[in-house]
């Protein structure tokens, strides 16, 4: 069951959704474009409840909706995202190449026990103190560099568990710092 | 009123002559006739979304199967709506329907007036050849007169679809994707607690199996009043 996080929105953020909507409003299909913006917008990449009201409010779109536009595209957040994602590939190639221990062992190092979420087949996990996000994805198209991951966006090719304990210690220092 | 110039098309279904305006669709016609093709996401008043592939029917010199409910007739069109590979189609699909919730119908408030079943029935379905999920879903009875069993649940979207383009409520629509897709009210709340719902019941009435259901039935209580939907349509079209 997936349940909505409640933040109160700012008139900052108000004002910035006015804005968006102002821009693409009116047009079909402007809700994708209205949602990705207000995510981007939102510090922790995610929607509130409280943005979904207000842009099904000022957009005149149902709730119902909107809540079935966001839970269908795979980009949408409904949870605080962590300050780090590991984005760990689980297509063909890299899982021949091991992706599967690689995950497991990030799971397991960040405190993830579940074993319904190991057989998953999309995962997207949150860490409590919100520094990191695990999340899967079915290829990333580098397949030449099996097992591939991705952190903070930047594509990490020929990981092994050793290689990924390096990044995420090195991710530790560098949070700890901001 | 109709346009004058109304384009006639003649076709044949099943071997009759028979003809139909050029925006009518294959079923439709069909049924104006009194052939019966089995559906279970269609229904007269509403949009028509092809999705739960019953309707499937052969068209000769075409060799893959077309939903009769979103298909237009054309002239000259041969429509068989019944044939053994039409049947095995049919007869998987309602299998595969079967197994994916928790379908039993001797504790179903709808037995005995379930469209799943007596579509069951006609094709002679005694047992399923998958092996069922017997997935945990959840009973939300959060509302004053109505329940929602996501155990029975077909999603055939008749419910989203009634409440957004007859009520014009749009208190449910579906979250998720494949196997994952459930009904929802407003954010995913409970029924009871939605402020969009007027309470009007046409989703009850509409549901083709006792997903939806007015609370104190028993088993086989619950009759559908499917009449409201044609009856509704045509005195807003009158009254245009």
């Amino acid at each position: 069951m997936i349940t909505l996080t409640s933040l109160p929105l700012a008139e900052a953020d108000q004002e910035f959704l006015d804005k968006v909507i102002a821009q693409r409003g009116g047009r079909p299909g402007a809700l994708l474009g209205i949602l990705g913006k207000a995510q981007d917008h939102q510090p922790r990449k995610f929607l509130p409840r409280e943005t979904l009201e207000y842009i099904a409010a000022k957009t005149d779109t149902p709730l119902a909706r909107i809540f079935s536009v966001v839970t269908f595209y795979a980009l949408f957040n409904l949870e605080p995202q962590g300050k780090n994602t590991i984005c760990i590939c689980r297509g063909t190639a890299c899982h021949t190449r091991g992706s599967r221990e690689l995950l497991e062992s990030l799971m397991f190092k960040l405190g993830f026990h579940d074993p319904d979420d190991e057989m998953a087949d999309k995962i997207s996990l949150n860490t409590n103190d919100g520094k990191y996000t695990i999340r899967t994805v079915a290829c990333f198209g580098q397949c030449a560099l099996a097992p591939v991951v991705e952190v903070n966006h930047e594509v990490y090719g020929h990981m092994n568990e050793q290689t990924l304990q390096r990044e995420l210690e090195h991710l530790g220092r560098e949070t700890a710092k901001k | 009123m109709r346009p004058a110039t109304t384009n006639v098309k003649t076709l044949k279904i099943d071997g009759r002559d028979l003809s139909g305006r050029q925006e009518e669709t294959i079923l439709e016609v069909a049924r104006q006739n009194g052939i019966f093709i089995p559906r279970l996401c269609e229904m007269e008043g509403l949009t028509d979304v092809g999705a739960c592939r019953m309707c499937l029917v052969e068209i000769k010199g075409q060799n893959r199967l077309l939903p009769a409910c979103v298909t237009a007739v054309e002239e000259g069109m041969e429509v068989t709506t019944d044939s053994e590979r039409l049947q095995n189609y049919r007869r998987m699909i309602l299998e595969l329907l079967f197994t994916e919730r928790n379908h039993v119908c001797s504790v179903c408030v709808s037995n005995g007036h379930c469209e799943m079943q007596m579509l069951a029935q006609r094709l002679g379905i005694t047992h399923v050849h998958f092996p069922y999920r017997y997935p945990k879903e959840e009973v939300d009875a959060s509302h004053d007169r109505f329940v929602i069993d996501h155990n029975r649940c077909i999603l055939c979207t008749r419910c989203v679809r009634v409440c957004d383009e007859i009520e014009g409520a749009h208190t449910w629509d579906i979250t998720g994707r494949g196997i994952d897709a459930q009904v929802i009210t407003d954010l995913n709340e409970p029924w009871g607690s939605s402020e969009t719902c007027t309470g009007c019941g046409k989703c009850v009435h509409v549901c083709p199996t006792g997903a939806l259901f007015e609370k104190g039935r028993s088993v086989a209580e619950m009759l559908k009043r499917r009449q409201f939907l044609p009856y509704l349509t045509m005195m807003r079209e009158e009254n245009e």
